[in-house]
């Protein structure tokens, strides 16, 4: 209340996020704008103050206390800045089976933090999270939003240069399988034929089947 | 429906918990998150059982049957079931018993206790701990888990009155539970998540009026009530029974003392009555009683000073001064939360002084006693439509909890022989509540508003016009007929909101109608109100000022003649009085009166403004050391009973009355609890002496109350002050130093501008006089007051009302900003 | 159907199968897909549009009619589901899509919505018109936000073209979509818990009954089913219910989606007709271990593991076999692990997963997973362990198991209840030695 009362409120000057935000909801639910006020609020400034979720409850009409059990029940909101650079390193068993141990191992090296840790310009923040959603494509590691898939010792040490020199490269989209990038992208209608995506992926799964020596036995 | 817990076969209601049922069979079965009252959410998953039932044949409709024994074939659920969510079925088998749960039963034991600190030796709660008791019970006595447990705050201040052992709980959720059901005040929650989730608040303390109920739900040694933290062991006290004389609720509490002492006070079983909840005045406020200064002895005045004497002594010496005296020039007044039986004793006093001077303090203008139907408590609790002129929140806490109750709609769940419902399956978490159903109507901004459907602040000023207004718009229409007249808005409600409310109380089945000393005060409001339920077809409930005030007026604890009035008593036609619990010298001018007197006795457990002007101190008992019967809110008779409290040799006002017969050399009716208790048998057919401790609902009146309907105007409709009710006593607050640090000074409470206008700050200390009583109070900003009203909460002698501030003579005794610096 | 069970030479149960084509991911990973005109272009919408031709209920009985079950893991008939929402009454009601795909595992429903958002917002659409449902809440995993983006920008672009909002398409129907993101717990997947973070509370599972039909997001009647399961109902009104039930089996009909990760030669997401064999799938579509594998996972970590045998290999991926032998077939994210991956270490990890997404209502789950398991895995792996440590671990689990309020417990005790069945051995010799039987190695690719 007293930071209220010295810290403009985040949301005085932006009437129209406030209102696209609330307005996602019907009346009745208006307890639902907490997660994307949050959001909001995290996404400019790196993490959610005590002021900001006073501010928050303030708005939905909630205790304090609410908020805060709300928010401190998800992983990705932060009580305490993060860097500039959020380095989220999927530890969980596909990442792991394919290397992300080392991968971490790499990074804490690279950047002389711990997981769990803030460098102290603010650049970085190298945190280990669990499973990404991008299992077939481990190992992963997101950078703040962006997801950086099947990433390689040489790709790990080129990112890690631009972000220091302030750029977030483009995320390669290295897939395979059904979901594999088949390519340029036809816009006409007639491009779309059936069966491209599935005969090319298929194609290339035959073409790649090994002998099977060990006759599949462990 | 038939089912079976183990062996045992017996009928249960459809609807009924598991649990329950096994309960009601005679088993047993561990709980830990279940909570009487309150929502079952199956978090503990301690009460696991073995639970199977019949099923029917979908096509045909018959049970299928087991195809060896030809009886109805039981599917076995695959996993032990929590018995406290889950329904009994028609043919449902229970078993508590087996190995398989006995494994089951035990495994929770052990996960339970994975990060319990086992610090039973120096826990406050060992010996009365439910954890302990059941890892006794189920557990297999031995711990397989060799780490390093969770370190916590061991000591964590949630506020000034509850400590936090964050160690110890067990996240059975019942007090986050507890905070959103019972009085909706969510300031306790739940923060991060599975291993790591602990319980806390970022609000300032707790700011809920109903926060301590959690020490007593709490099942293990985590919330601890600060007041008595370290003071003893659980089977070191002595307990208690009985019901509160603090407010006109009668809520029902278990006093706790040891050698002499209060040690802390928590909240008993009354189904009726409070359900398990008392409030925090009432729970907090006990520190008083064992105050260094309490008065033990008799004494008397010698040459200017007080001295010590005995009681025969004392009365000796009363007896002597009056002789002679004009009866009807002596006085008697006792304080409103003074027991039936001291009742009879102050009249037998008064009959035999032959005074018609005799009267309870405060006592509102008009009868406290409803002449329609009443309401009970419960009829609170199940109401379809509530109208509420008052704050209830501040005057008898518990019917704010049984509003609040009324707003789940859920009907009180029928006792089990085990008592209420261990998990009544109708509770949900985070209900939808029926706010439509209350209106609430007072001069203020009330915390029961956040509550409401519809709130209105009228001026205070105009509270007696609007229910005018009210009750002659809904006679008017009684048969469908149109409001006649003009309405002025400017009352505090619109003409289509004043005809909602009547439409919504008539067309109700169950409509209430609560009010208070607002109402009281005024005659001509309580005609109004009277007037508007009996129209719109309400029943009443009418909040007095104290414990008792409902009691003493229903037996006749009055003057014989309005003139003789409590006020009365302090004018020259008075030559003595005999006050009890009563402090009227805190005004000044009353104060010269007393001087003059021939003789002043006070009856007083601590020395006050009156005591020291008195010719003889007679030592009073408190609420809580006293044997004797309370009328409540409802009208249910309820047991006062003594708790075992060093206390010299203070008594009640019988015991006073018993001195004085023999110094009279006569035998009164009310000499002894036992006397007067042959003379309630005869006014209210009952026998106080068997009630039980749920009490007893005495059969209203009908007609007119009893007691005389005064037509005193000690309420005037102008003023800038409002002196307010007040669930912490102002009059005890020094002496209750814990609740004082959380709940504050007595303050002045007034609208920012308001106070800007007078050039105040919040925190500042200042003494007004108002109606001519100099307060010290702590101003405070709230923009619930009225822009120009000054807020004050009341005392004994400073009734609920408007008074005249007198801002003239106001001085800042320190200033906010000089104590911060 | 009498007779044969055995073959049912009539349905396609491998990718082999020349008649089975890609169809929910078939503009999956092509560039440009995601725009309505893109998917306009193809024919999008126009199963909305036929669903808006059928009553309501015809739309449910079509669905229940294709076998179509629910892809979130727990494989509930969608049509039934559908049809037990209560008789209209004039309250809102809600179809939510479950699109917080945290099951180690499993990424089929990401894909999905960041190259083809529009035929998820179809699928919610024809759901919603099924079940009298005006409102849709698509409650993705705070993670995913280029999914989120390409969903939040569809939905702005639907609405602006009429294909969200009132009456859409001039159907007279009215319907939209709330997009709402999570924020990093495991635990909103399950069903429940995510309306509760929906709603604005924390995301702890509820009490069932009642049923989120009955009373589900703000306590008014619900339907929720998961990413592909409403995509599939696109299909499924397009192509006939006898399309989607001329694949797979008797027992499990149609379209799942397979992602093959670990020590596989080429991992990926992967649209199999049920029925398909691990062996398959993992030979054939993913193209062999990479080098000696000693286990998969069927399902996402929640599932029993299955040796890495010929009896497993060949199982048909179908709900009642997979159970039959012991495991489910859950998110259809297919874990292989290689056999000089330590299993203590893999049990470990998984362990971990399931310890930090506890939500910690319940007592075994809080005190259980969350606390005392991982550490026993760390005593172990520190080579502090005993041989009694093991048996306390092999009793500790299967207390976890059943006991719990949600199934979070049980997700974490089977994979370590099956390693210990099947593995006990790297089990003992890390208690005996203290140290594991297959060291760790360097498993990044340089
Ligand atoms: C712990 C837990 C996590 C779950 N996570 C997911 C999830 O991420 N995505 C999902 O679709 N279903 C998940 N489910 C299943 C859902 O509860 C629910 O069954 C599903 O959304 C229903 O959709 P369906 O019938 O279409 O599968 C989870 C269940 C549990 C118990
Ligand atoms: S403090 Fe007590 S009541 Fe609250 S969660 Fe812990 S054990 Fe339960
Ligand atoms: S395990 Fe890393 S993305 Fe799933
Ligand atoms: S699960 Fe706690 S009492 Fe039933």
């Amino acid at each position: 209340m007293i930071e209220l009362n010295t810290i403009r409120p985040y949301f005085e000057d932006k009437p129209d996020v406030l209102d696209e935000i609330l307005g996602r909801y019907p009346e009745y639910g208006r307890r639902s704008a907490v997660m994307p006020l949050l959001w909001e609020v995290q996404r400019h400034e790196r993490y959610v103050s005590e002021a900001r979720i006073v501010e928050i409850a303030e708005i939905v009409g909630l205790t304090a206390t609410e908020v805060r059990g709300v928010m401190s029940f998800y992983s990705t909101y932060h009580g305490e800045p993060v860097g500039k650079y959020h380095l989220q390193v999927c530890s969980t068993l596909s990442c792991k089976l394919a290397g992300s141990d080392e991968m971490c191992d790499h990074l804490e090296d690279s950047l002389g933090l711990v997981p769990g840790e803030t460098d102290t310009e603010g650049l970085f923040s190298l945190q280990k999270v669990e499973c990404l959603g991008s299992c077939t494509t481990a190992p992963v590691l997101q950078v703040n939003d962006t997801y950086y898939e099947r990433v390689t010792r040489d790709e790990l040490d080129a990112l890690l240069d631009a972000l220091r020199r302030g750029e977030m490269p483009t995320p390669k989209r290295a897939r395979e399988g059904d979901n594999a990038q088949l390519g340029a992208a036809p816009l006409a209608g007639e491009a779309f034929e059936a069966g491209t995506a599935a005969d090319a992926a298929l194609a290339d799964a035959e073409a790649a089947e090994p002998e099977n020596p060990e006759g599949g036995a462990a | 429906m038939k089912i079976k817990v183990n062996e045992v076969e017996l009928d249960v209601t459809p609807g009924t918990s598991v649990i329950d049922a096994v309960f009601a069979a005679g088993h047993d079965v561990p709980y830990f998150c279940s909570q009487e009252y309150m929502s079952p959410i199956g978090a503990c998953r301690m009460c696991l059982a073995k639970i199977g039932a019949p099923r029917k044949d979908r096509a045909t409709n018959d049970w299928i049957l087991d195809e060896e024994t030809g009886e109805p074939k039981i599917f076995w659920f695959p996993n032990p079931m929590a018995t406290c969510t889950t329904q009994v079925m028609e043919g449902m088998v229970v078993d508590t018993i087996s190995k398989d749960v006995k494994k089951a039963q035990n495994a929770m034991v052990e996960f339970t206790l994975v990060n319990h600190p086992l610090d039973c030796p120096t826990c406050d709660k060992g010996g009365a701990c439910e954890l302990q008791d059941r890892a006794y019970e189920y557990g297999s006595g031995e711990s397989r888990f060799v780490f390093d447990k969770r370190h916590q705050e061991k000591h964590h201040a949630l506020s000034e009155l509850i400590t936090l052992d964050r160690e110890r709980c067990i996240h059975c959720k019942r007090c986050v539970r507890y905070f959103e059901e019972v009085p909706g005040d969510e300031v306790l929650d739940f923060i991060e998540r599975g291993g790591h989730t602990y319980i806390g608040t970022l609000e300032d303390g707790l700011p809920s009026p109903f926060t301590g109920n959690i020490t007593d739900i709490c099942p293990v040694g985590a919330l601890l009530d600060t007041t008595s933290r370290f003071r003893g062991r659980n089977w070191e006290y002595h307990h208690t029974d009985t019901t509160s004389l603090d407010d006109p609720s009668g809520a029902a509490l278990r006093i706790d003392t040891r050698t002499g002492r209060i040690e802390r006070i928590k909240a008993g079983l009354n189904d009726d009555v409070n359900k398990t909840w008392i409030d925090d005045g009432t729970r907090f406020g006990h520190e008083y009683a064992d105050a260094e200064d309490r008065i033990t002895r008799p004494m008397v005045r010698r040459d200017g000073t007080l001295v010590e004497t005995t009681w025969a002594d004392a009365a000796r010496e009363i007896a002597e001064r009056i002789a002679g005296m004009d009866g009807t020039r002596i006085g008697i007044a006792l304080r409103g939360d003074a027991t039936l039986e001291e009742g009879v004793a102050a009249k037998a006093l008064a009959d035999h002084l032959g005074s018609g001077r005799l009267d309870t303090a405060p006592r509102p203008a008009a009868s406290v006693l409803p002449d329609g139907a009443a309401a009970t408590l419960r009829d609170v609790a199940t109401s379809d439509a509530l109208f509420v002129v008052g704050d209830p929140t501040e005057e008898a806490g518990i019917v704010d909890l049984r509003i609040k109750d009324a707003l789940k709609g859920v009907e009180p769940a029928p006792l089990f022989p085990h008592g209420p419902a261990i998990a009544d399956l109708r509770l949900k978490e985070r209900m939808p509540r029926k706010r439509e159903i209350l209106t609430i109507c007072a001069p203020y901004r009330t915390d029961l508003m956040k509550h409401a459907g519809q709130a209105h602040v009228p001026p205070a000023t105009s509270m007696v016009d609007l229910l005018h207004a009210l009750a002659e718009r809904a006679s008017a229409t009684v048969d469908g007929g149109t409001p006649s007249g003009a309405w002025d808005d400017a009352l505090g409600m619109t003409a289509a909101e004043a005809d909602a409310l009547i439409t919504r109380m008539r067309s109700s089945t169950r409509g209430v109608m609560i009010w208070s000393a607002f109402v009281s005060n005024d005659p001509r409001a309580d005609e109004a109100a009277r007037t508007f339920a009996k129209s719109v077809g309400a029943k009443t409930l009418i909040l007095g000022p104290m414990a008792n005030t409902a009691g003493l007026e229903r037996i006749s604890v009055l003057p014989s003649h309005d003139r003789y009035d409590y006020a009365s008593m302090f004018t020259p036609e008075t030559k003595a009085l005999f006050l009890a619990s009563l402090d009227p010298a805190v005004d000044p001018k009353v104060a010269d009166r007393l001087r003059e007197l021939d003789l002043l006795v006070v009856h007083a457990a601590f020395p006050t403004a009156t005591s020291a002007l008195a010719d003889v101190v007679l030592p009073a008992v408190t609420g809580y050391e006293k044997d004797g019967t309370t009328l409540n809110v409802e009208g249910r008779l309820l047991p006062v009973r003594a708790a075992p409290v060093e206390a010299g040799t203070a008594t009640d006002f019988t015991g006073v009355v018993k001195q004085l017969g023999e110094a009279f050399g006569t035998r009164l009716e009310g000499r002894s609890v036992k006397s007067a208790r042959r003379v309630l048998r005869k006014l209210l057919d009952v026998d106080a002496a068997e009630l039980p401790t749920t009490g007893q609902p005495l059969p209203p009146v009908r007609g007119k109350a009893s007691g005389a309907r005064a037509v005193r105007e000690y309420a005037r409709a102008t003023g800038d002050a409002l002196i307010v009710p007040s669930m912490v006593r102002v009059e005890h607050l020094d002496r209750n130093p814990h609740l004082r640090a959380e709940r504050g000074d007595a303050a002045l409470r007034a609208h920012p501008a308001t106070l800007h206008a007078h050039g105040l700050t919040s925190g500042d200390v200042v003494t007004l006089p108002i109606g001519g009583i100099p307060r010290q109070l702590r101003v405070t900003a709230s923009e619930g007051v009225p822009e120009g009203l000054w807020l004050a909460p009341t005392l004994p002698e400073q009734p609920v009302g408007l008074y005249d501030a007198n801002l003239a003579a106001m001085v800042r005794e320190r200033s906010a900003t000089a104590e911060v610096a | 159907m009498s007779g044969a069970v055995a073959d049912k030479p009539d349905t396609i149960t491998s990718r082999h199968d020349p008649r089975f084509e890609v169809t929910l991911y078939k503009y999956v990973g092509v560039e440009g897909a995601h725009t309505l005109d893109a998917y306009l272009a193809h024919g999008g919408y126009g199963a909305a549009k036929k669903a808006f031709g059928m009553e309501p209920s015809e739309v449910v009985d079509l669905v229940k009619a294709s076998g179509l079950r629910g892809r979130g893991g727990a494989g509930f008939p969608a049509g039934v589901k559908w049809s037990f929402m209560p008789p209209v009454d004039g309250r809102q009601r809600f179809v939510v899509c479950n699109a917080d795909e945290s099951e180690p595992g499993s990424c089929k429903d990401r894909y999905l919505m960041e190259d083809d958002p529009h035929q998820l917002l179809e699928g919610m659409m024809i759901a919603g018109y099924a079940i009298g449902a005006t409102k849709g809440v698509l409650y993705i995993r705070g993670e995913y936000y280029h999914a989120y983006e390409r969903l939040r920008d569809a939905i702005e672009e639907a609405r602006q073209r009429g294909y969200l909002g009132e009456n859409v398409m001039d159907s007279g129907f009215d319907f939209d979509v709330i997009l709402h993101r999570g924020a990093g717990a495991y635990i909103c997947g399950e069903e429940t818990a995510l309306m509760n973070s929906f709603e604005g509370l924390r995301a702890n599972p509820r009490l069932k009954p009642p049923f989120p039909a009955q009373a589900g997001v703000y306590g008014l009647p619900t339907t929720i089913n998961n990413v592909t399961t409403l995509a599939s109902a696109v299909h499924i009104i397009e192509k006939g219910a006898d399309w989607y039930a001329a694949m797979g089996t008797d027992d499990s009909k149609g379209i799942h989606h397979v992602q093959i990760s670990g020590a596989v030669n080429r991992p990926g997401v992967f649209e199999v007709p049920m029925g398909i064999t691990y062996r398959e799938i993992i030979f054939d579509l993913a193209g062999g271990p990479k080098g000696p594998a000693k286990a998969f996972i069927p399902g996402g970590t929640s599932c029993p593991l299955f040796p890495f045998d010929d009896e497993h290999l060949d199982l048909p991926m179908e709900y009642a076999a997979v159970a039959k032998a012991g495991s489910m077939m859950g998110t259809g994210g297919l874990i292989v692990i290689p056999e000089d991956q330590c299993i203590v270490d893999a049990m470990y990890n998984v362990t971990r997963f399931y310890a930090h997404e506890s939500c910690g209502k319940c007592t075994p789950c809080r005190e259980g997973v969350s606390t005392w398991l991982p550490k026993m895995f760390q005593k172990l792996l520190a080579g502090l362990g005993t041989p009694e440590d093991v048996d306390l671990m092999e009793d500790m689990v299967s207390n976890l198991r059943g006991t719990a309020f949600c199934p979070l417990a049980d997700a974490c005790a089977w994979p370590v209840q099956t390693s210990l069945k099947y593995f006990r051995n790297e089990y003992e010799h890390l208690a005996q030695h203290g140290t594991p039987l297959h060291p760790r190695k360097d498993r990044w690719q340089s």
